[in-house]
């Protein structure tokens, strides 16, 4: 099915919203000292990318569940990867 | 003439029932690891496995950590209210599962208990002093692989002297 310009244009813009809040949380519940806005769509989570240890997984799980109400499992920690990985994952999950 | 029952663990669960509890000192004891002098919890009172349990702890002049804290001054540590609670956090999950393979809350799963990782949000409201009768409540909330978070209380009469938030470990018995 073909997507319109205006479609794909409103798309890009609710993904580019969910990708700052995503961001914004991050940062409020794992008490991180980076300004969100500086936290890039692909930049990984752990190791040298944000530097978060495999202990923030649970509370960045709880976090986006508290958030928009999907959980994440041991099925699916691969969308704690990246910022990208885990709005693909909760685009995909919502209601 | 009377007989002496052994003691088992099916005569140490009437005392625990005698006491209007749910698990005796000596059946916490078949789920953790911990020893004198990190022996912490005197009694189970209510228990959900794998959910939430509480818990009796009785604080005496006869504990030798109030020697040292402090001279003259004796205070439980608030250190060891938030073990208390990272072990109820063991009692929830190991009675789980012994739950799961016998059928019973009470089973030798001590090796089950990983390790504490992350202590979040620990409020110390109010002193607890020798004489008090501590309640430590835990509930358990959202795993990922082997952590567990856990969301505890504890609370003398109707005081809440102490809320916390942890992160414990639970491993396979085989690891």
């Amino acid at each position: 099915m073909a997507t319109t310009l205006a479609e794909a244009t409103s798309l890009t813009s609710e993904r580019r919203q969910l990708s700052a809040e995503v961001k914004q949380l991050l940062v409020d519940r794992l008490s991180l000292e980076v300004d969100p806005t500086m936290i890039g769509d692909d930049q990984p989570l752990f190791g040298r990318g944000l530097e978060l240890d495999s202990i923030d997984t649970l509370e960045l799980a709880m976090a986006v569940e508290d958030t928009f109400g999907i959980a994440i499992t041991d099925d699916d920690t691969d969308s704690l990867l990246s910022l990208n990985r885990l709005v693909d994952h909760i685009q995909a999950n919502r209601p | 003439m009377t007989t002496v029952a052994p003691a088992t663990a099916k005569s140490s669960a009437v005392v625990a029932a005698r006491g209007g509890g749910v698990m005796s000192a000596d059946e916490i004891a078949r789920l953790l690891p911990h020893r004198h002098p990190f022996f912490l919890l005197d009694r189970i009172i209510s228990l959900e496995p794998g959910v939430k349990a509480e818990a009796l702890k009785n604080v005496s002049v006869s504990d030798g950590v109030l020697a040292g804290h402090f001279p003259g001054r004796m205070i439980y540590p608030g250190v060891l209210q938030v073990e208390c609670v990272a072990q109820l956090a063991a009692v929830i999950y190991g009675s789980a599962a012994a739950q799961s393979a016998i059928g019973e809350t009470v089973a030798d799963v001590a090796n089950r208990v990983g390790y504490l990782a992350e202590i979040r949000q620990a409020k110390f409201l109010k002193p607890v002093i020798p004489g008090d009768q501590i309640v430590f409540r835990a509930q358990s909330g959202p795993r990922l692989g082997s952590l567990i978070s856990v969301e505890g209380q504890a609370s003398v009469g109707r005081d809440v002297v102490m809320t916390v938030r942890l992160v414990v470990t639970e491993r396979d018995a085989e690891q």
